[in-house]
């Protein structure tokens, strides 16, 4: 068979009948990215994790106390609020690689270039993907706080433990962790975006949440003591304290002190700022 | 139909693509030509809105692509077999998709049977063979029924039947009044698949027309002739401007001539041929003359025959 056999009469240009694609909405890439969510078994593995490692460390810290207790015996009984919230730490380590998981893990297999091809106007694709791993942080926090409620359950008497919700303390506190871990994922989703790069924005994450603190602690400038109060984690946290620790916190503390709210506002102020970034990026850059 | 007008891509101080402009019409199979790095892959990733153009346009069915409301339903492409996430399966990924442009389950299920994936679709990619990934790209390509077809090298890693049936299938897109672009660094497999070509060569068209054309122009064009008087059919050809090489005892090929005139002139003289057959440049010889000055990385040591081969095919009126 030659070419020009091949070649046949020149079709007049027919569009297809076509009923197969229906036009790009918001609603279906959110679906979308819902079935690229559960399609893949990292993010079933962290969310794993993180209900494993914050029920365990609220059992830990509920066991523990009762230790501490026979020394030196409490005045006023305990918060279950600050148990369920023990884990905390461990916690906000899983979401964050879960929310930088979603978005490097494209980047790194080239995914991203199908996603941006189906949706080419790209930020769609960004803040559904936000919207789903926002979602999902936030159910699953739930579940794992009333599963760590009633996993402590058989120290609560022996703590003389109180759940108030009436308390605007205890209610502060308890939402309080959905919300605090919901902005720590969004804070390294936008990482993840900006970065493009998995171990790069696992570390950047890491750094800000945990280490940065600690350097500033220890370096006595007097700017590494004004902008200390206002770093995404030293800030954001304050939501899950009682007014004891936070009062304890302060006492130490050089620059401004933040309340709770206020706190957890200038969390949000960074989480905002770097998911513009991340959509200036995906909007400008080539993918 | 794919409108380029003046595109240019530029990486920091290298030029990808050259201020390219090209029509790909609808009802054939166009071919996109080129060595590695030529600039293809880029042209193609401009023309979906993946890399954006320092300078210049491309419509696809009259619009840009991003201004398109159901992007796959007019343009399905295959750009990189490897865009997809190795952890997922290859029904996941089509799933997913899919549900960007609300196409149901019995599409996806369609082009996994269509593209032979129905046994590996619950698998994750990443365990793929490179075949098995093109065939994913083509599915996904597939998925939204498109008008336009845009295909990066889509035999890529196929065996012999996945390559027939690649070749098949983009004929058949075509004959059914679609627009297919398909690019390929193989001439063979591009004379067996398309009507018409584009050729680049670093970053610019070297030649944009039907593949016949393209054959007929190449200035490898030559008569071979045998006959028992050598010396005489020298002398003759000399006589008229026509440049003879030996390539055995009493043979030759003439270039610069055509076969019924070196029969008339033979006889003329009185020159016994026993052989007179016009020699065709194949799609292969054509290409590498075109692109011969544009290869970025030269495997042989010298490749100036060819080179001073290309400017001759330059003044040809069809080609650019």
């Amino acid at each position: 068979m030659t070419a020009l056999a091949a070649t046949p009469a020149p079709v007049p240009p027919v569009a297809p009948a076509r009923t197969t694609a229906q036009p790009v909405t918001f609603g279906r890439v959110v679906v979308g990215e819902w079935v690229k969510f559960r399609s893949v078994r990292s993010t079933v593995w962290t969310l794993v994790a993180t209900v494993v490692l914050m029920t365990g460390f609220a059992t830990l810290a509920a066991w523990g106390s009762t230790l501490t207790l026979e020394e030196q015996p409490a005045a006023t009984g305990m918060n279950v609020a600050q148990l369920l919230s023990a884990g905390y730490q461990l916690g906000q380590l899983a979401v964050a690689v879960l929310a930088v998981l979603t978005i490097t893990g494209e980047y790194s297999t080239g995914m991203i270039r199908s996603s941006f091809a189906a949706v080419p106007r790209r930020v769609p694709v960004l803040t559904a993907k936000a919207l789903v791993v926002g979602v999902v942080v936030a159910v699953v926090t739930v579940a794992t706080m009333g599963l760590s409620y009633l996993a402590t359950m058989p120290f609560h008497d022996e703590l003389e433990a109180s759940f108030d919700l009436s308390s605007g303390e205890t209610l502060r506190m308890t939402v309080g962790l959905p919300l605090y871990l919901v902005a720590v994922a969004l804070l390294a989703f936008a990482a993840g975006a900006l970065l493009r790069h998995t171990a790069g924005a696992i570390t950047a994450v890491l750094a800000t949440l945990l280490v940065i603190d600690n350097v500033v602690l220890l370096v006595p400038l007097r700017f590494f003591e004004l902008i200390s109060p206002f770093l995404p984690s030293a800030a954001g946290r304050r939501i899950l304290f009682d007014e004891e620790m936070l009062a304890s916190l302060d006492a130490v503390a050089e620059g401004a002190t933040l309340t709770p709210w206020e706190g957890f506002g200038v969390l949000l102020g960074w989480v905002a700022v770097l998911l513009t970034l991340a959509t200036i990026r995906a909007r400008t850059r080539d993918a | 139909m794919i409108e380029a007008i003046g595109l240019t891509k530029r990486y920091g101080t290298k030029t990808a693509v050259d201020d390219v402009s090209f029509t790909v019409a609808p009802g054939k199979v166009t071919g996109f030509l080129g060595p590695n790095g030529a600039g293809k892959s880029t042209t193609m990733r401009m023309i979906v809105g993946l890399d954006r153009p320092t300078r210049g346009t491309v419509v696809v069915n009259g619009r840009s692509y991003r201004e398109h409301r159901a992007p796959l339903g007019e343009v399905g492409c295959l750009l990189d077999a490897k865009a997809v996430h190795t952890g997922r399966s290859a029904a996941n990924h089509l799933a997913a998709m899919a549900a960007t442009h609300g196409i149901g389950r019995t599409r996806v299920d369609e082009v996994i049977e269509m593209t032979g994936l129905r046994d590996v679709a619950g698998k994750r990619v990443g365990g793929f063979s490179l075949g098995m990934g093109q065939r994913l790209g083509i599915a996904a390509a597939l998925l939204g029924d498109p008008r336009t077809l845009i295909l990066d090298e889509p035999v890529n890693g196929l065996d012999p039947e996945g390559v027939v049936w690649v070749r098949t299938l983009v004929r058949a897109m075509a004959a059914e009044g679609r627009t297919v672009f398909l690019s390929s660094h193989l001439m063979s497999e591009m004379a067996l698949t398309a009507d018409h070509i584009i050729v680049i060569g670093r970053g610019r068209i070297l030649a944009d027309a039907p593949v016949a054309e393209v054959v007929a122009a190449a200035a490898g064009s030559a008569v071979q002739v045998r006959t028992p008087q050598p010396e005489a059919f020298e002398g003759l050809m000399a006589q008229y401007g026509a440049r003879v090489t030996a390539s055995g005892p009493g043979r030759f090929e003439v270039h610069g001539t055509t076969a019924p005139m070196i029969g008339e002139a033979a006889a003329a003289a009185s020159i016994t041929l026993h052989e007179l057959t016009p020699l065709q440049a194949s799609l292969e010889d054509a290409y590498l003359q075109l692109t011969a000055g544009e290869v970025e990385y030269h495997s042989s040591g010298d490749p100036s025959p060819l080179r001073a081969a290309a400017p001759a095919l330059q003044t040809e009126g069809s080609l650019r």
